[in-house]
């Protein structure tokens, strides 16, 4: 049966030739469009998580819904000394932030200032990457202020100015101090460039009577993937009911959300393209059999079984699939290996994108092989089922009435 | 005897409203008189201690206030200005002067239980808000005040309790723009001081946060004294804050 097949793809040299080339640019289409969509839902992930995110923090419970002191964590060494046994975690941190107000002699505004330990902060986040003049902090900045361009901007203050900060410390007394702006950054998000200020936590500390309390823990993980197993082991080594620790996914919900929208999108506007594909391969097959009806009157007449005949026409699609397929994915896992290594970079745009500091001007793909398996196994499983009506069809003829077909 | 119906209700709900009105004002003045010198002391519960402040505040009308801040030592010297509804703040020890901008009014006030917003709207009631008479219970009138649709206020409602014996207010209780009660002022200890009638306890409390409170003792308390101007100018607060 599978030498008839082969035979009959040779003869009906159109149909085949058609349902190889659509099987191959669907596959292509396929793989590499589901690609350039999961690389670029990571890398938009990746840049939100890289700016001041971490891919999981500890909170006091309440601190995020409530807020205020009486939901600062208060002995953050008891839990640092804890992440730091914990595998998988690259890099923790501490940080105390609070809302106050800067003034300078011409304008005030409110701002959300946090206290952070700087060298941990390099690696954690892409605050410093972020930089637009002056310099970041160090562990011997005091008084530094590094502060959003935009919030630099509405209280006119460049590298070198001072600012009055008043607010309340973290026993709700009031506090107040100078500070000096030693660099400002610039992120890409105004609502964060224009309300964030940072400043050394050592500093911040005394000025706040903040020492060993943090608003909360901001973890970096060695593999993003495996936020979900590494919050459990923080879960269980913390075992305390007061504590909260969350996963980039909860933490940034609206942006995970949007996420899940454009992906059903995304999964609607293919599923419409394989329906296009499916019918179309479809059509040509039930063109190429209704043009056989003869041929199979004859084949079941000599004692093929519909069975047989069903095995003919898999055999015939299945040659075909797979020749198209073994072209197409690797050309489509190379093309999606290639642009996962080297993103594509939008002239133009780059530059609009660079002038927003540290939000990524690349467009990357993510290669993947499950991903490639999967992609093709739809294709094939449409393929497959586009031979199912032609099937009912052929065998809708008895065999005697099908030999006398015209 | 439809027509007479409808004049009755009509100027029944005028002189009600008038009424409430009246009570509003009672109330203001026995705040206010001309003008008022008070000594205070302020305690804040919150994260299970407390810290104690004391002040003195100066205030003349609806549109000027000065507050100096005497202890704690750490923060002696503070002085607010309070003047057409703007707000500025002196702090000896950056040595700056910082008006507070409309955005930080819903900020506690020195860590208190109090916004800044309370510390400066004080006129607020009387031209931001339409009085009601919700109920009656002897010298205990219920009253509420809704917000004018334009005016620039923080509460959608207040419901007062109010005591027209002496015409000062028992309870306080604030919602905000969802109708939801989210704060509650209580007073007592009605003190007597020449033609005034002020409550000399108050007490403040976030409904959100159960375990925090800001009680406010009123020590001393003078009506219609001279009140230098000097003290509503900006560069007052500088210089009273030595």
């Amino acid at each position: 049966m599978f030498r008839l097949a082969l035979k009959n793809i040779l003869f009906y040299k159109g149909r085949s030739v058609t349902t190889g080339i659509l099987t191959f640019v669907s596959t292509i289409l396929f793989v590499v469009s589901v690609s350039l969509h999961n690389g670029s839902h990571q890398s938009m992930l990746e840049n939100a998580i890289k700016i001041y995110t971490g891919a999981i923090e500890i909170y006091h419970k309440d601190y995020r819904d409530v807020g205020g002191n009486e939901y600062l964590i208060q002995d953050v060494k008891r839990i640092t000394d804890k992440l730091a046994t914990i595998e998988g975690i690259e890099v923790f941190s501490t940080r105390y932030e609070t809302y106050g107000l800067l003034s300078t002699s011409e304008q005030s505004a409110a701002s959300m200032i946090a206290g952070i330990q700087p060298q941990k902060e390099k690696r954690l986040s892409s605050i410093r990457q972020a930089l637009r003049e002056g310099v970041f902090l160090d562990e011997n900045s005091g008084n530094c202020l590094y502060m959003g361009s935009e919030l630099a901007k509405k209280l006119k203050l460049s590298v070198g100015g001072e600012v009055a900060f008043v607010g309340g410390a973290s026993d709700n007394s009031f506090a107040a101090d100078i500070f000096k702006v030693c660099g400002t950054f610039k992120t890409g998000s105004y609502e964060f460039d224009s309300s964030a200020s940072f400043i050394n936590r050592s500093y911040f500390d005394a000025l706040m009577y903040a020492d060993n309390k943090a608003s909360y823990v901001t973890i970096k993980l060695k593999d993003l993937d495996a936020a979900d197993e590494i919050n459990e082991k923080i879960i269980k080594a913390l075992d305390d009911d007061e504590l909260e620790s969350l996963t980039w996914k909860t933490l940034m919900k609206t942006m995970v959300e949007a996420l899940e929208v454009d992906t059903i999108f995304n999964i609607i506007s293919l599923a419409l393209f394989f329906i296009v594909i499916f019918f179309v391969i479809m059509i040509y097959g039930f063109i190429n059999v209704s043009s056989r009806i003869k041929e199979f009157g004859v084949l079941r007449c000599i004692g093929l079984s519909k069975r047989n005949v069903f095995e003919l026409l898999f055999y015939e699609i299945f040659i075909i699939s797979t020749l198209a397929i073994a072209f197409a994915a690797p050309i489509a896992g190379y093309i999606s290996y290639y642009y996962t290594i080297n993103p594509i970079v939008i002239e133009g745009i780059a530059e609009l994108y660079k002038d927003y500091g540290i939000v990524s001007d690349e467009i990357p793909f993510a290669f993947d092989v499950g991903t490639i398996l999967w992609n093709v196994s739809v294709i094939y499983v449409l393929n497959f089922l586009s031979v199912i009506y032609p099937y009912f069809y052929i065998n809708s003829f008895r065999p005697i009435q099908a030999t006398r077909h015209v | 005897m439809k027509r007479l119906f409808t004049l009755f209700l009509m100027l029944s709900i005028i002189l009600f409203a008038d009424e409430a009105q009246d009570i509003i004002k009672k109330i203001d003045n026995n705040l206010r008189g001309k003008n008022v010198y008070i000594e205070l002391t302020m305690t804040i519960t919150s994260m299970g201690h407390q810290r104690t402040m004391k002040m003195q505040n100066w205030a003349e009308g609806n549109k000027k206030s000065f507050v100096k801040t005497i202890y704690p030592p750490k923060d002696k010297g503070i002085t607010f200005l309070s003047l057409d509804n703007q707000m500025w703040q002196y702090v000896p020890k950056i040595e700056r002067t910082i008006k507070i901008p409309a955005s930080m009014m819903l900020q506690s006030w020195m860590g208190s239980d109090i916004t800044n917003d309370d510390v400066v709207r004080q006129s607020s009631l009387i031209d931001d808000y339409v009085p009601k008479i919700l109920k009656r219970d002897g010298n205990i009138v219920t009253l509420e005040l809704m917000a004018k649709e334009d005016a620039p206020v923080v509460w959608s409602r207040i419901v007062s309790e109010v005591d027209t014996s002496t015409y000062t207010s028992r309870k306080d209780l604030f919602y905000d723009e969802d109708d939801v009660a989210v704060r509650v002022f209580t007073f007592d200890k009605v003190k007597k001081v020449g033609q005034y009638f002020i409550a000399t306890y108050w007490k403040v409390q976030s409904l959100t946060k159960k375990d925090s409170y800001t009680e406010i003792f009123i020590d001393d308390v003078k009506y219609d004294i001279e009140i230098s101007d000097q003290y509503f100018r900006k560069s007052a607060l500088k210089r009273f804050s030595r």
